[in-house]
């Protein structure tokens, strides 16, 4: 667009034509105060803080309604604009309570700010405060409506941002108060985005509220450890006599791949941490009962077993199950222990997404993958199955503001109604099962028409929609589990035609596609490499088994037939997902590490207590294959990160861990000493040597060391780890030549906007927000599991 | 002559001595002297252990602000806040210090946590033997630092509850 000149306080300076004042400023690092404006939603005007003075206009006018134009000339500090605002905040604080004691805003409250900013802090009404008592409008849910100043940020975040409408204004002037859309409650998404949006203390959050002040806590940015998507999350902690206690998640910085956004998950599903049932000591079954026991004897006994069962028998006769919630460094070191130490290729996960398929269609083709900041961008969306509302919260957000702010065109073809084919420019319902035939007509095949069309969507809708698609640029498709093998390779084959198309192959947990990428596979090394290649994994590893090994289902029917002597469950829990019947594994030795006693514990004869992803640092890939930074927030005495688990397993086995972990490399410096006394010299030469991943490792528990490996062998993970330790994301590349799989081997988590597999089961406020949808009259349907 | 002068400096010095000798004592006879603070004397504003305050309804004035903490600067107030419910209401405010400690070892009787207070809660009481042979004694809790309840409400076993009810007695409490 064409600049446009503008003199801000004396500053000459351009901006593009189209843009709003206060953003003008904002840019040329001008401070205008604002209450109701927030970037991304629609206009309010409603606060009157921004007010500047354009010269040529009698009165001040709001910055963030007005439009920059050419040869402006604006003020945005005098003692008329000062007085302005001063009486502003007055007017605000004139039914205000004096309650910042107790607020949970104050420490971090926009009116606090102003208020000491413009000195108004004396109040000149005598008029006796409209006080209403507080509502809880649902389980996370609170409002203390004096506290309220009227800036309708939640309405529209809630409205616009989420597309969920549960939150209207009532009354007109004064009289105003926001409430909820249906009756006394709400009847909503329950993302908490309203809470974290209001600039007061007004809405306040169920998990959070009246337990601290914000500079009572540390704040740590990690990623939220319940869907693909990857939010960044900040958990506020604090000391608790168990350790470090979780007890608030939000996005205070909104650098993360979400913005502005987080589901109910990442923001309130954090306290499954300290769940009372958490198992806080090592058990090992005695006489038929689960009994404490130390971890010494714990791992006496797994090293023993193991180090017998493999000396007997051979490899082939443990299995391993890896999780899709540990982090990248713990699947690889988990994978490389099994190929390694125990010399079995019986390493397998519970599959969400067909990857290894998705990095054989892609195969050859560069920058063919979206990162999730790209969805945002497309100028073109297809979305083909799953529903990302309920499954991919983030996904749908960044969907539906790239449609709202963008004018991005969305393509929706679903065999449900789902609730984005609000925001598509067509909407394709197909039957359900039909997506690969849906595929087949987007490739031309017009016989399998009779198939697709319904009375919702006739054949013309069907051939327009194809034409479209034809028809656009730099598409990104995004499709769910319903696609897998061959048909995805035919979708990849028939996008890749639009020119700059790019792909998404959605997984559901918080690291299934990074458990993918590091090779839980009985057939594939991490980066997709068949086990019958890996040159460099052999000469790096020195050797591995060469045949593929047994898959979960087929390791189940091993230890039937007597042949699976132990079984190693790490961080899963597939006894309840694959329907295992538990006395299939009564002769194996089974050994499992999890937070909670969960169905596979009663298979299991040692049960080790693990630690979740807030719980220790590595790094996650979500389903777009952004690459990002877990760091430590909370503690539980008793417990240890699965890392450390397995090295020390290795070891009892008599294995070397320098060749497990390549601990003790980087670079021994000098750290400064010999420089004086500089100071600052030697902290930058180690944020130096941090950045460049030179850093010494001390520890074979360190999962940095095994960052260092994983970036070396493992293709499309060669990113800067300067930008990583900044915590910025990182997209990585699908490589390798990948493999056909069973499609039957996936099984999707199906779950919901409110469950998390089994640790959603654990979650208090997933579980408060259930009971109380579960109390009410159910109106609209449910989508189904 | 020599001698004389010598005789007169002792003289001078001895004056001095005797002078002082017959007026009143300034140094207080502690730990020896009278009454219940044998022979201690405080200046009004004297800062000594503190005392958290309660409201005339006998309920605690501390809201778990945590401002006292965040002004402290040896940084030896720990707190944890909780709600107030209907069936247990600590506070007049929605919250209340569930834990509210002072660390004796730190403090420097600064009265800074008094300065801060919006409420208050907090304030310097006149306690000052501290002594201890073992400093985790010096860990004071809430229960300890708080006022004693209003006579009005019972803490004064002269009035029980049965009186009380029957319309309080026009009684001060201690310390208001
Ligand atoms: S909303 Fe802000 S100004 Fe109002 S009571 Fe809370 S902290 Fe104080
Ligand atoms: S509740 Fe908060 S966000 Fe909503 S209008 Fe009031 S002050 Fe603004
Ligand atoms: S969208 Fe997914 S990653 Fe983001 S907060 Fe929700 S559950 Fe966590
Ligand atoms: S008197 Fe000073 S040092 Fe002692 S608790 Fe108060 S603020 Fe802290
Ligand atoms: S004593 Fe006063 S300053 Fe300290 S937490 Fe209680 S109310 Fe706040
Ligand atoms: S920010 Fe401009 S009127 Fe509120």
């Amino acid at each position: 667009m064409a600049d446009v000149n503008i003199t801000l306080d004396g500053k000459k300076l351009t901006a593009p034509a189209g843009t709003l004042l206060i953003e003008a400023c904002k840019n040329a690092g001008i401070e205008v105060p604002s209450f109701c404006y927030y970037p991304g939603f629609s206009l309010q005007g409603a606060c009157r803080m921004c007010l500047v003075k354009i010269e040529k206009v009698p009165k001040l006018q709001t910055a963030c309604t007005t439009v920059i134009g050419e040869g402006m000339i604006v003020t945005t500090d005098s003692p008329e604009i000062h007085q302005a605002r001063k009486s502003m905040v007055e007017l605000l604080l004139g039914n205000h309570p004096l309650d910042c004691p107790v607020c949970d805003a104050g420490g971090e409250c926009e009116l606090q700010d102003m208020t000491f900013a413009y000195g108004a802090a004396e109040s000149k009404y005598i008029d006796i405060k409209n006080h209403r008592e507080e509502q809880q409008w649902s389980p996370v849910v609170y409002f203390d409506r004096p506290r309220c100043i009227l800036c309708y940020r939640c309405v529209r975040v809630c409205g616009e941002g989420m597309d969920v409408w549960a939150l209207g204004i009532q009354n007109r002037g004064v009289a105003s108060v926001i409430a909820p859309n249906k009756e006394d409650h709400l009847e909503c998404e329950e993302c908490g985005m309203c809470i974290d949006i209001c600039p007061v203390g007004a809405l306040t959050s169920g998990a959070y509220r009246y337990k601290t002040r914000p500079w009572e806590m540390k704040h740590i940015d990690t990623t939220c450890t319940h869907c693909g998507d990857g939010c960044r999350t900040t958990l506020g902690v604090r000391r608790a006599d168990t350790g470090i206690e979780i007890v608030r998640g939000d996005n205070r910085d909104k650098s993360g791949i979400n913005g502005d956004f987080l589901c109910i998950k990442g923001r309130y599903a954090f306290d499954f941490v300290d769940n009372e049932q958490r198992i806080k000591q090592p058990l090992i079954r005695k006489d038929g009962r689960l009994t404490p026991s130390s971890w010494e004897e714990a791992f006496e006994l797994i090293g023993r077993r193991f180090a017998e069962i493999c000396g007997r028998e051979g490899g082939r006769a443990i299995g391993v199950i890896g999780s899709s919630k540990t982090s990248n460094e713990e699947n690889y070191l988990l994978q490389k222990f099994a190929r390694v130490v125990l010399g079995t290729n019986n390493i397998d996960h519970h599959r969400t997404g067909d990857f290894p398929a998705f990095a054989r269609a892609l195969a050859g083709k560069l920058d063919a993958t979206a990162s999730m900041r790209d969805v945002f961008k497309a100028p073109a969306m297809l979305v083909i199955g799953n529903d990302p509302t309920n499954q991919h919260p983030l996904l749908a957000w960044q969907i539906r503001n790239n449609v709202r702010l963008h004018r991005s065109r969305l393509y929706v073809i679903n065999s449900q109604p789902i609730k984005l084919r609000r925001q598509a420019t067509a909407f394709a319902h197909i039957p359900a099962g039909s997506e690969a035939k849906l595929v087949a007509l987007l490739a031309g095949d017009d016989s399998v028409l009779d198939v697709l069309v319904s009375e919702n969507t006739p054949r013309e809708a069907l051939l327009s929609l194809r034409d479209r698609l034809r028809g656009e640029q730099n598409l990104v498709i995004i499709f769910g589990a319903e696609l897998r093998g061959e048909e995805m390779a035919r979708l990849v084959k028939v996008g890749s035609a639009v020119s700059g198309a790019k792909f998404v192959c959605l997984g559901d947990y918080a690291n299934s596609r990074g458990a993918a990428d590091m090779g839980l596979y009985p057939d594939l090394l991490p980066g997709y490499l068949p086990v019958t290649q890996g040159k460099t994994f052999r000469e790096e590893w020195g050797g591995l088994p060469d045949a593929p090994g047994l898959t979960i289902p087929q390791m189940v029917d091993a230890a039937k037939a007597g042949q699976l002597k132990a079984l190693y469950v790490v961080g899963a829990n597939p006894v309840a997902r694959f329907n295992i019947d538990p006395f299939a594994f009564a002769k194996s030795f089974v050994v499992m590490q999890d937070m909670f006693l969960t169905e596979t514990a009663l298979i299991a004869d040692v049960v080790l207590p693990g630690a979740n992803a807030y719980e220790k640092s590595g790094t996650f890939t979500n389903t777009c294959g952004d690459l990002q930074l877990l760091r430590k927030a909370g503690e539980v005495t008793g417990t240890k990160p699965d890392f450390e688990i397995i090295v020390r397993i290795a070891e009892r086995m008599g294995f070397d861990v320098r060749k497990l972990v390549p601990f003790g490399g980087g670079m021994w410096a000098d750290m400064g000493q010999s420089r004086g006394a500089q100071s600052g010299e030697a902290d930058r030469h180690s944020v130096w040597l941090e950045a460049h991943g030179l850093e010494t490792k001390l520890s074979p528990f360190d999962p940095m060391a095994i960052l260092d490996e994983i970036q070396r062998l493992v293709p499309g993970y060669h990113v800067s780890r300067r930008t990583l330790l900044s915590g910025t994301d990182q997209h990585t590349r699908i490589g390798g030549p990948g493999i056909l799989h069973n499609p039957e081997l996936i099984v999707p988590a199906n779950d919901d906007l409110f469950t998390s597999g089994t640790l959603g089961r654990y979650s208090r406020a997933l579980n408060s927000v259930l009971e109380n949808q579960r109390r009410k009259p159910v109106e609209t349907e449910v989508a189904a599991d | 002559m020599c001698i004389l002068r010598d005789i007169a400096a002792i003289a001078k010095g001895m004056s001095v001595t005797f002078r002082e000798m017959f007026r009143p004592t300034i140094v207080e006879n502690y730990p020896k002297g009278p009454g219940p603070l044998r022979g201690a004397r405080f200046e009004e504003r004297y800062r000594g252990v503190h005392v958290l305050q309660r409201d005339e309804n006998g309920l605690e004035k501390c809201v778990a602000c945590f401002l006292c903490a965040a002004a402290c600067p040896s940084n030896c107030i720990y707190i944890e806040a909780a709600e107030n419910t209907a069936e247990h209401r600590v506070s007049g405010a929605e919250r209340y210090a569930q834990v509210y400690n002072i660390d004796y070892n730190r403090c420097i009787f600064c009265g800074y946590c008094v300065e801060a207070c919006p409420t208050d809660a907090i304030t310097h009481g006149h306690g000052f033997e501290l002594a201890t042979f073992n400093v985790s004694n010096l860990i004071y809790r809430k229960e300890q630092l708080l006022a004693p309840r209003p006579a009005h409400l019972g803490a004064n076993a002269v009035f029980n509850r049965a009186e009380v009810e029957g319309g309080a007695p026009p009684v001060v409490a201690p310390g208001e």
